[in-house]
């Protein structure tokens, strides 16, 4: 892990465009896949001609989190461990002319701040949530997450955990988010796709990655610090929705599925409906 | 957006001055979530905020309530939160993010007595302690004003949001359930006899301003820059350089941590606010704040009537203490006695401390529910005297 240093290789120009140098090479841990999510994402505010001034980077507790914050041109928000919807909710309803793209964790995102999410799907507020799953706590050094799959040994389960995981997209769709997907971070296509269309859907764009943690996914649960077997891992339990179709829910078992599960466009959102709400009652 | 201050004569709570003194304070965003005896104060502003084109939240829990609130102000918009001891527990996190990223917005804390749930709907002072030291990790100052009535309360709320913008933090209107709950009478005066402290805003260009002034720690007026302002601000839970950025380093947590504490104590010539009645012959002092204040004074009136030369003291900015205030009255007088809802001693904990031995300090505490009646204190002080 690097948190400073010169960089004296060339920088990629997404990289020169949109990032801050003097907070590059970002701390990723090598073979992680936080940097392809943020290839896409950055591609994404390229083809859509976002700007450091009409957009926020927000941020929660995690590696996601971390590798992420203070590397934007513009403004970057940090929220405290799970209150990153909150933030945004503040940020966005103070704000509402301004886009707002969050990276959160599993554990951010499913556990601590599993409510708050919950309630910003609810109110469909207007931001673009981008959850990285590496189905361990990371940044904290390999303890047990609500999204571990059952037998994972981790530092918290040295005898294999007993829960079952959170499918946190089927939780987005239930609670009323607009924009629903799941990518591996090696889909790098459809994931900038999605990222796109969440940033352009009026209300809560949820999108999960699948992202390899050879440090510590790696390390406890497949005993191995290979990139590509944690890869290969991601690959053997996930599969695309359309490859999906005629399979038993056996067959399915503890397999992701992948694909765009949800575009609403007919569902208004909180920011939209305060604004509606105000032109009513406004007196001033 | 209009200034929203409706001048005016109005019979109302404490709670719902509160809503009224941020309406003219500036505040147009709010989020909160249900709790006794605080309700009123988020009722009053989901009425009022619509009109002036404020946003009004009701939130899944009270941190999303002072989590948003705090991003609001990143944002833009100044603004508040409100709760009662069991929530402020749960505020006291974000209190922390935004103490440590200076970011203006006022918290009021309608105290009830406690520990726990406690008794929702009756009054208790068991929060003095909480408010100041409650944000664990140590390593800042905190300001805290406290009102003893419903006029008080509107004018004590401006006065939160001012202090806020001025030193750049999180200030607290630590107020109880009598407070909040009396009805009486709210003079609103004319918007331009209020003063109203807005935002500060940088003179210099993005390159050259730094969102943390580590290396003057004792500046206040110091500007805050909102997102989208071109600035490129940072605002994290991690110790921060003078640009926002994450460090570890000694060097720099011993720069922000002395800046969060000397802001606020090297400029306590503009934090000193305390009543003091009949105090120029006392040789006894009480001493209250908040609601309780006025019982205490009404004893204090009673032992005059008796011909006792019995003072009264309370502190309305009651954090930063007003160490040097006390002690004037220590040097005066032989005794003093606090009076105060709860029975381990919090405010007059601060007084012993202050009185540096000076004078005899006693507590006269109570668990709540009911504030002191005047006769209690006044045998209290008549029982000291013998």
């Amino acid at each position: 892990m690097s948190t400073d240093g010169e960089t004296t290789q060339s920088l990629h120009p997404l990289v020169s465009k949109y990032l801050r140098k003097e907070r590059m090479p970002h701390m990723a841990c090598p073979g992680c896949g936080i940097g392809q999510i943020l290839h896409a994402t950055l591609l994404a505010i390229d083809d859509l001609g976002l700007t450091p001034k009409d957009t926020v980077w927000v941020q929660g507790v995690g590696c996601s989190s971390r590798i992420t914050y203070s590397t934007w041109i513009g403004d970057n928000i940090d929220a405290h461990h799970g209150r990153i919807f909150p933030v945004a909710t503040g940020l966005k309803m103070a704000r509402p002319d301004m886009n707002f793209i969050l990276f959160t964790g599993d554990g951010d995102c499913g556990a601590i701040g599993g409510n708050h999410f919950i309630h910003a799907c609810r109110r469909n507020l207007d931001v673009t949530a981008i959850l990285f799953n590496n189905g361990i706590y990371g940044m904290t050094g390999g303890q047990v997450a609500p999204t571990s799959p059952v037998g994972a040994v981790t530092t918290t389960t040295p005898y294999g955990n007993i829960e079952d995981p959170f499918d946190m997209c089927r939780l987005a769709m239930a609670a009323g988010a607009s924009y629903v997907a799941r990518w591996r971070s090696t889909d790098f296509r459809p994931l900038f796709n999605s990222i796109k269309k969440g940033i352009q859907t009026r209300g809560l764009a949820f999108i999960e990655v699948l992202v390899q943690c050879p440090t510590n996914f790696g390390r406890y649960v497949l005993k191995t610090s290979e990139p590509k077997e944690v890869l290969r891992w991601i690959r053997e339990h996930s599969i695309y929705m359309k490859d999906a179709e005629n399979l038993s829910p056996e067959e399915l078992d503890g397999k992701y599925l992948l694909g765009e599960f949800l575009h609403r466009t007919d569902r208004v959102g909180i920011v939209d409906r305060y604004q509606e709400f105000l032109k009513k009652y406004r007196k001033d | 957006m209009s200034s929203g201050v409706k001048p005016g004569k109005y019979f109302v709570q404490g709670d719902e001055a509160i809503a009224e003194g941020a309406i003219a304070a500036g505040c147009r965003y709010f989020a909160g979530y249900p709790i006794t005896p605080s309700s009123e104060t988020s009722e009053a502003l989901a009425r009022r905020l619509p009109e002036v084109g404020g946003i009004c939240m009701q939130m899944e829990d009270e941190l999303a309530s002072i989590h948003s609130v705090a991003a609001a102000s990143v944002g833009g918009l100044k603004s508040m939160t409100v709760s009662s001891g069991p929530g402020i527990s749960l505020k006291l996190e974000g209190l922390g993010w935004g103490i440590k990223n200076e970011i203006p917005f006022v918290v009021v804390d309608v105290q009830r007595a406690g520990p726990s749930n406690g008794v929702a709907t009756r009054v208790g002072q068991g929060d003095f302690y909480t408010v100041r030291y409650g944000s664990a990790g140590g390593n800042y100052c905190l300001i805290a004003l406290s009102p003893k009535s419903t006029q008080e309360a509107f004018d004590l709320t401006i006065e939160c949001f001012n202090l806020s913008e001025i030193f750049r933090c999180p200030v607290f209107l630590l107020t109880d359930e009598t407070v909040g709950h009396t009805r009486e009478l709210l003079v609103i005066p004319e918007e331009s006899e209020l003063k109203i402290v807005e935002r500060i805003k940088p003179a210099v260009p993005p390159e050259q301003f730094l969102m943390y002034p580590l290396e003057t720690p004792e500046v206040i007026h110091y500007p805050f820059p909102n997102i989208g302002e071109g600035y490129g601000i940072c605002v994290s839970p991690y110790t921060h350089t003078s640009k926002g950025y994450a460090s570890t380093t000694q060097e720099i947590q011993e720069k922000m941590a002395r800046r969060l504490v000397l802001k606020i104590t090297r400029n306590l010539d503009r934090l000193v606010r305390v009543e003091t009645r009949y105090t120029e012959d006392a040789n006894f002092a009480v001493v209250a704040y908040g609601g309780n204040a006025r019982p205490a004074m009404a004893a204090v009136d009673l032992a005059r009537e008796k011909g006792m030369k019995v003072g009264f003291f309370r502190p309305i900015i009651v954090w930063p203490f007003p160490d040097g205030e006390v002690l004037k009255i220590a040097e005066k007088v032989k005794t003093i006695l606090v009076c105060e809802l709860n029975i381990d001693g919090q405010l007059s904990r601060e007084v012993d401390r202050a009185a540096r031995g000076k004078a005899e300090v006693y507590h006269l505490g109570s668990g709540g529910v009911e504030p002191h009646l005047p006769s209690q204190i006044f045998n209290e002080i008549r029982r000291l005297s013998a």
